[in-house]
């Protein structure tokens, strides 16, 4: 818990504009121990969500639901925190800025609002910021440990594995300790196809966050293209990749599991139900290529595990 | 009869090397011009070919600079460095009191520079560009209009220390 505080303080605090940092320096640090988004919109209340609940603050940094009368996030300060974000160089950033966010040291991400410029049907930059949610990176080592004999059962073979849960219930915390795990364990090389840089939060092409010692990263790769590139050149056991749902995507799990890789990946969808409705997945599904299925959801707090499937 | 003469002397000498003197400032001020010019083509490669993160392309700017104009650079590397949350708009400000103190170019041409600032680093590489382009197009221009004036200006200031030292001489006398 201590080192939430220092995280947030050291990876976190300093990126924000001045007056920002004041008030925040207000805060009760025990907070931050359960500090998830810090939003800052142009013209509206500073927000910060700490653990389910969505907290204005005024400016003596004292936290409170009601919205009025609270501080109100100007465009300098929206300016001053894109230019600590960026290191005043946003030409640096232009893959990441076209992709939604910038991911700063500790894996952490800023998303950005603004006015979206296009290029043909390409996003060419964001300009013009008016948003910034400021999203905590956090490792939860060891909290994969309950399905992990699924995934990991004593043949040594490593199951395909889809983790299925509805957004912010802990799908790619799930991930990234299963990918920690087999990676500490046996002599298997993994490589992670990290598309949104969330799994092993990269910050210039280095992971923040553990991944195990044995593992490779192809940040910011297209999964479907990554996972053909990993089978090719890197030769791993184990291929790690969030959030598949697309055409490509499912082709790329069938190449990898008919060569011999084992595939570990993650889906929104609430339930089976839902998961079965999606005509990709359920094409998937069908061809059995996915050996455990793993539903994940809130109930009593992120990454409960609600049920195992076993479909092989 | 001596030292008359030796006094005649030391004011003309005195006023010709104050004249000369001003002949080499206006003779440095184009040189200055050229050297920022250059430098802010060093920089904009730095930032649209390598991407060098701000800071540190500013660096090697003042690094790779005549040291007649590396202060700018230096002092905004300086100020960016410390992490403080300080912008490229006020490193570059600051940078460029440095300047000011250290060279010799007139307030328009100052003015130019200043509006550098609030461009540096917020865009992305096709727009730095863009930028950097036109600023060293007009840098070009005011390089070219100071060389025209030094010309003039260079003469006149040669000559002119001697003339003026010549005049008081005769009016002493």
């Amino acid at each position: 818990m201590t080192g939430d505080k220092e995280m947030v303080n050291q990876q976190i605090i300093p990126y924000l504009s001045p007056p920002i940092k004041k008030i925040i320096m207000h805060l009760d640090e025990s907070l931050f121990t359960s500090l998830e988004e810090i939003r800052l919109r142009s013209g509206q209340p500073l927000v910060m969500k700490i653990g389910e609940a969505d907290y204005a603050i005024d400016i003596k940094g004292k936290l409170a639901q009601d919205f009025r009368n609270t501080y109100v996030v100007t465009g300098e300060d929206i300016y001053r925190t894109i230019a600590s974000l960026s290191d005043n160089s946003l030409y640096a950033f232009e893959e990441e800025i076209k992709r939604g966010f910038i991911t700063v040291k500790g894996g952490h991400r800023a998303g950005l609002a603004g006015q979206v410029v296009m290029e043909g049907n390409q996003v060419r930059t964001i300009k013009d910021f008016s948003g910034i949610c400021l999203r905590i990176a956090r490792e939860i080592k060891n909290c994969a440990e309950p399905v992990l004999k699924n995934v990991i059962p004593g043949s040594g073979q490593i199951m395909n594995t889809l983790i299925i849960s509805p957004p912010r219930c802990g799908k790619t915390t799930f991930l990234r300790d299963i990918t920690r795990n087999i990676s500490l364990s046996g002599q298997r090389n993994v490589v992670v196809v990290d598309e949104r840089s969330e799994i092993a939060g990269c910050y210039r092409g280095i992971p923040q966050l553990d991944i195990g010692p044995r593992t490779d990263v192809l940040d910011a790769c297209p999964k479907a293209l990554g996972m053909i590139m990993a089978v090719r050149s890197l030769s791993p056991q184990v291929i790690i990749a969030d959030e598949i749902g697309r055409t490509e995507d499912a082709e790329a799990i069938q190449e990898c599991i008919n060569a011999g890789v084992s595939v570990i990946s993650s889906v929104h969808a609430g339930n089976m139900q839902e998961l079965s409705r999606r005509p990709v997945m359920k094409n998937l599904l069908e061809q059995k290529l996915f050996q455990r299925g793993i539903v994940l959801s809130r109930r009593q707090g992120p990454g409960t595990v609600e049920e195992i499937i076993r479909w092989a | 009869m001596g030292i008359k003469t030796l006094g005649i002397c030391l004011v003309i000498a005195g006023f010709g090397m104050w004249g000369l003197l001003g002949a080499r400032r206006t003779d440095k001020r184009v040189r200055q011009l050229k050297y920022l010019r250059i430098a802010l083509g060093f920089l904009e490669k730095e930032i649209t070919y390598m991407q060098t993160p701000l800071s540190h392309a500013m660096k090697r700017t003042g690094i790779f600079t005549d040291v007649e104009v590396a202060g700018l650079f230096k002092e905004c590397a300086a100020q960016l460095e410390k992490k403080s949350g300080v912008t490229g708009n006020e490193a570059w400000q600051s940078g460029l009191k440095t300047l000011k103190r250290e060279s010799e170019l007139k307030p328009l041409e100052l003015e130019l520079l200043a509006s550098v600032g609030p461009q540096l680093g917020v865009s992305d590489r096709i727009e730095q560009q863009k930028f950097f382009i036109l600023i060293q197009q007009e840098l070009k221009m005011l390089e070219e209009t100071a060389a025209q004036e030094a010309e003039a200006g260079r003469k006149i200031w040669s000559y002119g220390g001697f003339i003026l030292g010549g005049v008081i001489v005769i009016l002493l006398l």
